[in-house]
């Protein structure tokens, strides 16, 4: 591979992070959900860039399998959504707040 | 070397346009952008199967799914109306949390190189059947040595579809019902007034 | 075996009486005393081992080496223990008529016999921890016998202030036997005697000697511990009859006595003892001629008397000062046994002012009371006359002529007391129904008159009629050892106890008169003394003056002696006021501000603790993400610094 490693990695890394801040910085459910799309591909990146570098099929299998769980996650995740909101006109996840104690 | 640079560039753009867009429409848009040059960059990494995987599974599949459930919300194209922010100390120590991880692992990855395997040891050349990242050694590597795992994948679609249907689901053809009715004892009054007869005894 | 029963019995009495009193009622009583009059036999059939050369012995518990508790009977505690099962006989069945128609009758027999049962425990064990123990539980039963109508708060008082008294001596006693033990490595008697000369120093016999004097004096009424004595006899007559005269307060003389071979090896502690005896001896006579409560009077004059043995027991005339404790047992007890009639048919007056003129109304009480003071007051024949001499003339002998002068004295005091008693209580006109301030008598009820002691004698009416048998029987008893016991002395007595007791090293000098001087010299001195009596007392003026010359002695008698010396005022001042202060302190300050400031203080902090967990849940979903992000970061920052070379 012409461009190490590393590069991949970071890219990775920085992608993760911009994920993980939109996860806390909106209010938005179905932005949040996204933000973690966002993760899991950022995870699947260095996945596929180890399995590329060690010329190792497990890392395609492993972001093949991630994938797919993130496909069931996220179903579920917007149904939860989905009946969470269904009735409100805001969708704002700061209002479940009903575990505040 | 450039493909690379240009396709960073553009995911990264792409993610922090999907984080920080105003509409969820504008957000799946960009999380669309941001799959496609995913894709584009896994096939740098010669793995076909995967790219292609990533864009039939996840933009055609699961950001069709965000766009029904934004449509269903009914609140798609405008701005959803916010209330006050209630957490609005997470910002900060987040965004300052991130960089000192992005930090930390940026020092790990410049200090220790990560060894690269030749091209040679990638079986045949790109495109060719059996090679690298082709169909036919994905498929050999899935279903012999990491069938368990795919098996239990296929349970883990299922019953997350149960769920779904559970959790959202409307009322099914038998009549179920999806919310508890309240019970009839609450519906009524427990005390019912006394009937009292219009005409009585010493009314003469 | 016999040991065992000797022992057992009593306790076995007090148990039942405890568990079944109510059940029991009026059985109670003969129950009682059956069960020391069996045990009283049972010592009499002892005797013949008891007097061989070693005693018996009836082991108890054998713990460690050197710690096996025991019983043994051999001379001392056979003497001991006939006086505690014989007088203590005599005495139960005189209480079930004294006692009649109480509402505690049952409780009273189980108290009594509980005292006998720790007394014994006492002067039966081998050991100093038997010793001990029993020591203890003779104070606990004093205790309960003085408050034994605890619906009276001063009887209440006086129990307390007894138990307490009897503690600080127990500290004394206790760190005494705890060094001897300590030192010796046993607790047997024999072994500790063994080695009496040598394990300890001079200076150490002396302290263990002190302290166990310590505990001599709390339990025996000396000169400093004996304000309890007095104010003990708010319990029921027979009880001052048999702890308060007879036995109990006798633990301290038997304590010396048993521990001859220490004290025989201390001459410097043996000069203390002495001393405080006889102080105690001229203290106590000097006071009893101020009282007017008929058993202050005897109570005071049994301080004296102890006094008198405990100064024959110090100054090692061992066998002596044991000979007056047995004729003490007997004319004292015969005394107060027959103040009790006077009391009981007075219902229950006890002010020998508002007395006189019994002689011809209760002839059989005034025969008890004559004999029993003129064996007190040594008149030759009867016993008192015997032992005292021995005694006094043991302090001349040994070299102690000031002890000796101090007795002799005192013989003469004791015998104007008593008089005195005799005559304000049986001679003259009776003086019942005279208004008490006529005689002088400020306060009825604090005097020792009668305050209509309702509990007691609520069944029952005035009467001035003859005792039933249950009380004159003992009483008429106890006349022949009050009389005969004395001969005994003539006869076997010192053979009896020859070469029991450790001798100290004999004086260098030779009494300064012979006996027979000595024995002349007591009897002018106790003639003098009633002579007094007589004239202030019993002349045809003086009677017919009576009442006036009673308000005028009342009147004019000195404060010091009305406030016995001031001690309870000391003590008041010096202990209770700063021990009561002290516990005050600890209510205002250290209750509130210390204990349950602590307790508060940990329920405050763990409230807080609480409120400052409670901040992180604010079930906003962000909050919680970011705190899994912190987690994250701490994961890279681990690996960053373990394996990315990161420093």
């Amino acid at each position: 591979m012409t461009v190490a490693p590393e590069n991949y990695v970071a890219l990775s890394a920085v992608l993760f992070f911009i994920g993980v801040v939109g996860v806390i910085a909106r209010r938005n459910p179905l932005i949040m959900l996204m933000s973690i799309e966002l993760l899991f591909n950022a995870a699947n990146l260095a996945l596929v860039t180890y399995a590329r570098a060690w010329a190792n099929n497990a890392g395609h299998i492993f972001a093949f399998l991630v994938i797919t769980v993130a496909a069931a996650e996220a179903a579920i995740g917007l149904a939860i959504v989905a009946v969470t909101f269904r009735r409100s006109p805001h969708v704002d996840v700061d209002e479940v707040a009903a575990l505040k104690g | 070397m450039i493909a690379f640079w240009i396709l960073a560039l553009l995911m990264i753009a792409s993610a922090v346009f999907t984080v920080t867009a105003q509409k969820p429409v504008y957000s799946v848009v960009g999380l669309l952008a941001n799959f496609l040059t995913l894709a584009a960059t896994y096939l740098m990494l010669q793995a076909e199967f995967l790219a292609v995987i990533q864009i039939v599974v996840y933009s055609g599949a699961i950001l069709i799914l965000f766009v029904f459930v934004i449509a269903l919300l009914s609140s798609g194209v405008r701005p959803f109306d916010v209330g006050p922010d209630k957490a609005r100390m997470v910002l900060v120590p987040a965004i300052v949390l991130a960089l000192l991880a992005l930090l930390g692992i940026a020092l790990t990855t410049i200090r220790s190189a990560v060894a690269v395997r030749p091209e040679s040891a990638l079986g045949g050349v790109t495109g060719e059947s059996g090679s690298f990242g082709s169909v036919a050694s994905f498929g050999a590597a899935l279903f012999t040595t990491n069938l368990l795992p795919f098996e239990i994948t296929a349970f883990i679609l299922m019953v997350a579809v149960i769920g779904v249907v559970l959790i959202a689901g409307d009322e099914g053809p038998a009549g179920l019902p999806r919310r508890k009715k309240r019970r009839a004892i609450e519906r009524e009054p427990i005390v019912k007034p006394p009937v009292t007869l219009s005409t009585s005894k010493g009314a003469q | 075996m016999l040991l065992y029963l000797i022992w057992l019995l009593p306790l076995l009495g007090a148990v039942l009486l405890w568990a079944f009193g109510p059940q029991l009622k009026s059985w109670a009583g003969p129950i009682g005393s059956a069960l020391v009059g069996v045990s009283f036999i049972a010592t009499l059939t002892a005797w013949g081992d008891a007097t061989s050369a070693t005693g018996t012995h009836a082991p108890l518990v054998t713990w460690l080496t050197g710690w096996s508790l025991g019983l043994q009977l051999d001379k001392l505690s056979l003497v001991w223990s006939l006086v505690i099962t014989g007088v203590g006989f005599l005495i139960h069945v005189y209480s079930i008529g004294y006692m009649d128609g109480d509402r505690a009758f049952a409780r009273f027999f189980a108290y009594m016999n509980f005292f006998v049962f720790a007394m014994l425990t006492l002067v039966l064990s081998d050991n100093f921890i038997g010793l001990l123990v029993g020591w203890g539980l003779v104070g606990l039963a004093s205790y309960f016998l003085i408050g034994f109508w605890f619906e009276r708060p001063s009887a209440v008082a006086a129990a307390r202030k007894a138990f307490v008294m009897n503690v600080v001596g127990d500290v004394g006693i206790m760190l005494a036997i705890f060094y001897v033990v300590a030192k010796v490595g046993s607790i047997a008697y024999g072994d500790v005697f063994g080695h009496a000369a040598t394990a300890f120093s001079g200076h150490e016999l002396f302290f263990v000697c002190l302290g166990l004097f310590i505990g001599c004096a709390a339990k025996s009424a000396q000169v400093p511990l004996h304000t309890w004595l007095p104010d003990a006899m708010e319990g029921p007559t027979p009880v001052s009859a048999l702890i308060h005269a007879a036995t109990m307060v006798t633990a301290g003389v038997y304590l010396v006595a048993r521990c001859s071979p220490l004290w025989s090896a201390s001459p410097d502690a043996q000069e203390l003892v002495g001393v405080i005896g006889g102080l105690t001896a001229l203290a106590g006579a000097v006071l009893g001629c101020a009282q007017w409560d008929i058993k202050r009077i005897l109570a005071y004059s049994t301080m004296s008397q102890i006094g008198y043995m405990i100064m024959g027991v110090g100054v090692g005339a061992y066998d002596a000062g044991v000979f007056h404790f047995l004729t003490h047992a007997f004319f004292k007890a015969q005394l107060f046994l027959g103040s009790g009639i006077i009391i009981h048919a007075l219902a229950n007056e006890q002010d020998v002012r508002r007395m006189g003129g019994l002689r011809t109304r209760m002839p059989f009480a005034f025969v008890a009371m004559l004999v029993g003071v003129l064996a007190i007051c040594g008149i030759p024949g009867l016993s008192g006359y015997f032992s005292k001499d021995a005694v006094v003339y043991g302090a001349l002998e040994t070299g102690h002529p000031y002890l000796y002068a101090v007795g002799v004295l005192t013989a003469g005091i004791t015998a104007y007391y008593m008089f005195r008693l005799l005559f304000l209580t049986f001679f003259g006109k009776y003086r019942g129904d005279v208004d008490p301030s006529d005689l002088g008598i400020r306060h009825p009820e604090l005097a020792g008159t009668a305050t209509g002691d309702d509990a007691h004698h609520a069944e029952e009416e005035e009467r001035h009629h003859a005792p039933s048998w249950l009380m004159s029987v003992p009483v008429g008893i106890l006349i022949v050892p009050t009389i005969l016991a004395g001969f005994l002395h003539v006869g076997p007595w010192q053979q009896f106890f020859a070469g029991f007791f450790a001798r100290g090293p004999e004086p260098a000098t030779t009494p300064a008169i012979p006996e027979l001087a000595s024995t002349l010299l007591l009897l002018v001195v106790v003639a003098i003394g009633i002579g007094i009596a007589y004239v202030r007392y019993a002349t045809g003026p003086a009677l017919l003056d009576a009442v006036a010359r009673i308000r005028t002695e009342t009147i004019r008698m000195p404060a010091v002696l009305v406030n016995a010396y001031y001690f309870d005022a000391a003590y008041d001042a010096l202990l209770v006021r700063p021990a009561r202060a002290l516990g005050r302190w600890f209510v205002r300050v250290v209750d509130p501000h210390v204990l349950d400031a602590g307790v508060r203080e940990v329920a405050i902090s763990a409230q807080w603790l609480g409120h400052l967990f409670r901040s992180f849940q604010t079930g906003l979903v962000r909050v919680y993400a970011l705190s899994i992000v912190v987690g994250v970061v701490c994961f890279v920052a681990y690996y960053a610094f373990a394996f990315g070379g990161v420093r």
